[in-house]
């Protein structure tokens, strides 16, 4: 059983003007009574406003709007890493958030060693990592590669690599920030096969993407964010009608 | 891993705000729980450090070698010490202070180097702190192995009482996790304090009794005393040199431990919601 629970979520990023984050100007101005050193007001991003939402297991849900209106902040709040600064929220589930699928990637260390480390990251066990090489390697073609370092790879090898660490794990809960293109032409449709894979077995996805069809391949409902606040939420034809007809 | 445990933060509004040290105490022992992650991630970076030079890992043992000669010999000198005592006291201090300032500078940038695993998997602060700390503890030990080469130079009189010292380090590298959690927290907020502490290590490398004995300032020992650092050395310091600690040097540092625990389960729990918008 997988669920998400937001509840009046907010999240306010504050983004600290020049000499504001450090400790000596904020010092010196509590000092003197904060006529000194002001060398310019804190901006406060409202990534998110007040966002309720129930997600269910077997929902799937695509995220719409424009850029900056929220869509990964929100991700990233589902996925837990984004304390919401007012509001509740609660995940049960195991997530993977494939925001950056190079996660903990090192060029210096080899193929296999990228996986053992990169897979931990992930959350899998030494034997589910172990149990997972084969498939790796299989997967990516990468042969005799795995054996040396990832910086003498090309561009579409580590894309390769990364891909397959990061789709090894099964999760209930998968969160895409745009559908990852990985290489050449034959190796995304091997890509693809392998995304839908885990797409179809997580209980809940949540995928944000700027491409209709995508939305329509994989999704049910569409949350339409708009200035960090939900616009929309509901069918699939419905919001992305609505949205379109704003853009 | 990502996993997110259920919690009751629907029923009780911020539990964490009103009490910070509960949520700050569970990341911390999360983070320890969690000791495969962390030890792996630690492993991994001792390994690409080293990867592309000949000597590897025992460039450290070398610097430190060269450096405790020198210093021996120099202050042995200025301070008309006896070379076969002074020597090892030195050799001794030096090697538990440089893991003691090595991952108290590197505990400026513990959660900003971790900046991107952060922004996307939900795990426990603190395992950024073991994975440094453990890193710390790795390079140490390639320091360690000098002990013994000196030891049988100078016949120092080990026996049993020196294995004290292993306790004594252990609570050196417990008291370094929870002052590194604070200072992790502290100089993602404020990018300044880095320079603050690298400072500051410095002056206390010349304050506390490294390469100089407490018997040179005699009438004004308290001077050590009240440092808490000449207690953390002496920890490991005293029982490899075949003397025994002396009981205020125990107390003090079990002491911090204990407060500092407290301290960072604090700090932690108030940083904690707030620490990634800081990144």
């Amino acid at each position: 059983m997988a669920s998400i629970i937001l509840r009046n979520a907010s999240v306010k990023i504050p983004v600290f003007a020049v000499g504001n984050n450090s400790l000596k100007t904020t010092l010196l101005r509590k000092a003197v009574g904060g006529k000194f050193a002001q060398t310019g007001s804190n901006l406060i991003i409202n990534a998110l406003t007040d966002v309720s939402l129930d997600v269910r297991d077997g929902d799937r849900i695509g995220l719409v709007g424009q850029n900056g209106a929220g869509k990964t902040t929100l991700l990233r709040v589902l996925a837990g890493v984004y304390p919401p600064t007012s509001g509740q929220v609660q995940v049960i589930g195991r997530v993977s958030p494939m925001f950056d699928i190079s996660l903990g990637m090192s060029p210096e260390s080899t193929g296999i060693e990228n996986i053992r480390v990169c897979g931990a990251l992930w959350g899998l066990s030494r034997a589910e990592i172990a149990a997972g090489i084969d498939d790796i390697e299989e997967f990516t073609e990468l042969g005799d590669y795995l054996k040396i370092p990832v910086r003498t790879y090309s561009t579409g090898m580590q894309l390769r690599l990364s891909f397959a660490i990061a789709t090894l794990r099964q999760p209930e809960i998968l969160l895409l920030d745009e559908i990852i293109g990985v290489g050449d032409a034959s190796f995304m449709a091997k890509a693809k096969a392998r995304l839908a894979k885990i797409v179809d077995r997580a209980q809940i996805l949540v995928v944000s993407s700027h491409s209709d069809p995508i939305i329509r391949d994989l999704c049910e409902k569409v949350i339409w964010l708009d200035k960090g606040g939900i616009a929309a939420y509901g069918p699939v034809d419905d919001v992305l009608a609505a949205y379109k007809a704003t853009v | 891993m990502a996993q997110i445990a259920v919690r009751d933060e629907l029923t009780t509004p911020n539990p964490d705000i009103r009490r910070p040290w509960v949520s700050g105490a569970r990341d911390l022992c999360d983070g320890l729980a969690n000791w495969q992650l962390w030890s792996m991630l630690g492993w991994n970076d001792i390994h690409l450090r080293y990867r592309r030079s000949a000597l590897g890992p025992f460039w450290i043992t070398i610097s430190m070698a060269i450096f405790i000669v020198l210093l021996g010999f120099v202050y042995a000198k200025l301070f008309h010490q006896d070379i076969a005592v002074f020597l090892p006291y030195v050799a001794m201090g030096l090697i538990t202070w440089g893991f003691i300032s090595g991952t108290t500078v590197e505990a400026c940038s513990v959660f900003i180097e971790n900046a991107g695993i952060i922004r996307q998997i939900k795990l426990p602060y603190s395992i950024y702190v073991m994975r440094m700390i453990w890193r710390g503890f790795i390079i140490f030990l390639h320091t360690v192995v000098l002990i013994v080469p000196i030891a049988l130079f100078f016949h120092l009189k080990v026996g049993w009482s020196s294995l004290l010292a292993i306790p004594g380090m252990l609570l050196v590298v417990l008291n370094q996790i929870w002052i590194s959690t604070i200072i992790g927290a502290v100089a993602t907020r404020f990018r300044d304090i880095v320079q603050l502490v690298t400072t500051a290590i410095q002056i206390l490398m010349f304050v506390t009794p490294i390469m100089w004995p407490v018997s040179a300032i005699a009438e004004a020992r308290f001077v050590a005393e009240i440092n808490p650092f000449f207690h953390l050395i002496q920890l490991v310091r005293a029982p490899l040199l075949g003397e025994v600690a002396e009981p205020l040097s125990w107390i003090v540092v079990l002491s911090m431990c204990i407060i500092g625990y407290g301290l960072a389960a604090i700090t932690l729990g108030r940083a904690g919601p707030r620490l990634v918008y800081w990144l």
